[in-house]
């Protein structure tokens, strides 16, 4: 059944191609470098990773089941290969994740994804770390994963996403869905740190069923190419929804945020909050909507983009978009793109505080509020050293 | 303490400044009054070294070394504070962090040592005890949602910390309602000392029933007019400014 599955992606993808610019979502995206990478090859040797008891380990996109021996939650856990898995459990998914090529060519090449199943009542108060270990098996090599968390009802769980690996180029291409059942609480934190010329695409599909809190938080420093994909679908009633994402570009990078979210079901909240500090040539993208179907009365959502622009050469482009279909709801919308507020600098030299610490105050003070709130104080912690680091930089 | 000389400045082209001269020695409260676009503020930013105001002639010096060419945190940390008309807020940046960072650039210019966390923290707390503020203020943003009184209080507390040579209040009383009003001149009475000086601008002689000037300067056209004693004051409360043209 994979087998078919898998042809069909590749059909798509062979019949539509690299995205183009023609697509709303890849208007001020680049695909033209994703050429230079090949389908990766399957790792020569195991590699054997040292993990801790708060770890999973993931080993260039496919899980490292020895890492489970040492994880402290196992018995509170199912995996199964993803090829267990009818092709509706598979690709229930985001109707505009099945019309991108790059999410066909995903799922046509991922090998040995997993479905990792968090049981019913599983309150879990430690993060769990997932480390994503990239290992080099050849040159530019594209490595596809695909993944399923499914958080069960009444389970807390909290993760962090961090991927590891050395100095090497490669392209990411990341395919992750997260169910969340009935009265569930999942806190999804990300962290992105590599100097390399690495390309990261990823898809990031969330399937919200009753009363379910989600968090989303996400840090990305320093990569290359960044261009994330979520969809949020709120299904049923009482779920609330808050994305937090900072981005931080230098030289040429190029950071892209799309992210939908359905209001399905009435009482239901979403936030979005995307910040882009961008310095040199740096870009960033936010194409971010909110879509209110007819039932989903009572709904309240926020969605704020702001831009803060260090040089005259860097670029944000930012599309926020409000699509509401019902008629007793509270949303809005906002995005602001500017340099550092000249006024406050002088206040602050005015101090005797000098021209560039006046600077770093604000820049800091712009992409804290963002890590202020993150829902996961160890990733404001991780966030927080990165920002310095980088402001310092 | 500091003399400003035949000063002239402009903003986009428009000459504002048309010649100040002023001498304010250690140890005295000076006041200038004058009409809306006098140029009264003009004066206290390009003290300060506003970088959006050009000055085409003159000099200021503040203890014989000459500031007129001198950056804004450099100018500051020679002494000049300047206490804003409309304090900007900088939502993101904590108070207690921001006081500390000045304090501490002042000491390192000073060539002390910084002040350790502890220590700022008691006397940020002594002074907000005086000024009537909770020490909740301290983990506040920069003036971020703070009303018209905190702002002002906010710029004295500032005042206090950094205590500075020349303190120049920009229409401080402007807004405050009378015991906010009684705080502020509270705060600026303690700060003065015969060491240091300071130099208020306002319209009103409200706050001068609780800070004692020495010399009160009256403004007309980017130039000082006259200069005299408290009763200028009372003339201008009376008549207005009109008779100085004539």
């Amino acid at each position: 059944m994979i087998d078919s599955i898998k042809k069909s992606s590749l059909e798509f993808f062979n019949t539509n191609g690299l995205p183009s610019k023609k697509l709303e979502n890849w208007k001020f995206t680049s695909s033209k470098n994703f050429k230079n990478f090949n389908k990766s090859l399957s790792l020569d040797e195991i590699k054997k990773i040292e993990s801790d008891e708060f770890s999973i380990v993931f080993i260039n996109g496919v899980l490292d089941k020895g890492s489970l021996e040492n994880f402290k939650f196992t018995d509170l856990i199912e995996v199964k290969n993803l090829n267990e898995l009818t092709k509706k459990e598979l690709l229930y998914c985001s109707e505009s994740f099945l019309n991108e090529s790059m999410f066909n060519l995903g799922v046509s090449e991922f090998e040995n994804g997993s479905y990792i199943s968090f049981k019913e009542n599983s309150v879990i108060e430690e993060v769990i770390n997932i480390k994503n270990y990239f290992f080099e098996n050849g040159q530019n090599e594209r490595v596809s994963s695909f993944n399923i968390f499914h958080i069960n009802e009444g389970s807390e769980i909290s993760i962090i996403e961090e991927d590891i690996k050395e100095n090497f180029s490669i392209f990411n291409l990341k395919l992750n869905k997260f169910i969340c059942e009935d009265s569930s609480i999942f806190k999804h934190g990300k962290s992105y740190n590599d100097d390399s010329q690495t390309h990261s695409l990823s898809y990031n599909y969330y399937e919200i069923e009753k009363d379910v809190v989600l968090s989303v938080d996400s840090m990305v420093k320093s990569s290359f190419f960044n261009k994330e994909f979520i969809e949020v679908d709120l299904n049923k009633v009482g779920s609330d929804a808050k994305i937090n994402i900072l981005n931080l570009g230098k030289e040429e990078q190029h950071v892209d945020n799309n992210i939908l979210i359905n209001h399905k079901a009435e009482h239901c909240t979403s936030f979005q909050h995307v910040r882009n500090v961008l310095d040199n040539k740096s870009t960033a993208v936010f194409n971010g909507k909110v879509i209110v179907e007819k039932g989903a009365q009572k709904t309240d959502s926020n969605q704020s983009n702001k831009n803060l622009l260090l040089s005259l050469e860097s670029n944000a482009f930012s599309n926020p978009q409000l699509e509401i279909y019902a008629d007793d709801v509270s949303c809005g919308h906002g995005s602001t793109t500017g340099a550092l507020d000249e006024t406050s600098i002088f206040y602050l030299r005015a101090r005797g505080i000098d021209y560039s610490s006046a600077q770093k105050i604000l820049i800091k003070a712009f992409a804290k509020e963002v890590i202020d709130d993150f829902s996961l104080s160890s990733l404001q912690d991780i966030s927080e050293i990165a920002l310095d680091s980088w402001i310092d930089g | 303490m500091i003399k400003i000389k035949n000063l002239e400045a402009s903003i986009d082209d428009k000459k504002i400044l048309k010649g100040i001269d002023l001498e304010i020695p250690a140890g005295e409260v000076h006041v200038i009054m004058g009409r809306n676009g006098s140029g009264k503020s003009t004066l206290a930013n390009v003290i300060a070294g506003n970088e959006a105001y050009e000055v085409d002639g003159g000099s200021i010096a503040m203890n014989d070394t000459d500031i007129t060419e001198m950056s804004i945190e450099n100018r500051a940390l020679e002494g000049i504070f300047l206490c804003f008309q409309y304090p900007v807020a900088i939502p993101g940046v904590g108070m207690a962090y921001f006081l500390r960072s000045a304090l501490n650039a002042h000491r390192k210019h000073q060539g002390k040592d910084e002040m350790d966390a502890l220590e700022f923290l008691n006397n940020a707390k002594a002074i907000l005890s005086e000024l009537g503020l909770d020490d909740s203020f301290l983990k506040r943003s920069i003036n971020d949602g703070f009303s018209g009184g905190e702002k002002k209080k906010s710029e004295i507390l500032q005042l206090l910390t950094i205590n500075p040579k020349l303190a120049v209040l920009d229409e401080t009383d402007s807004g405050l309602d009378v015991d906010a009003l009684r705080t502020v001149a509270k705060g600026v009475n303690k700060f003065k000392n015969e060491n240091n000086s300071v130099l208020i601008i306002t319209h009103y002689q409200r706050l001068l029933n609780y800070i004692k000037p020495d010399v009160v300067h009256l403004m007309i056209d980017g130039k000082i007019v006259k200069s005299g004693d408290m009763s200028l004051v009372e003339r201008v409360e009376k008549d207005g400014y009109s008779w100085l043209e004539k």
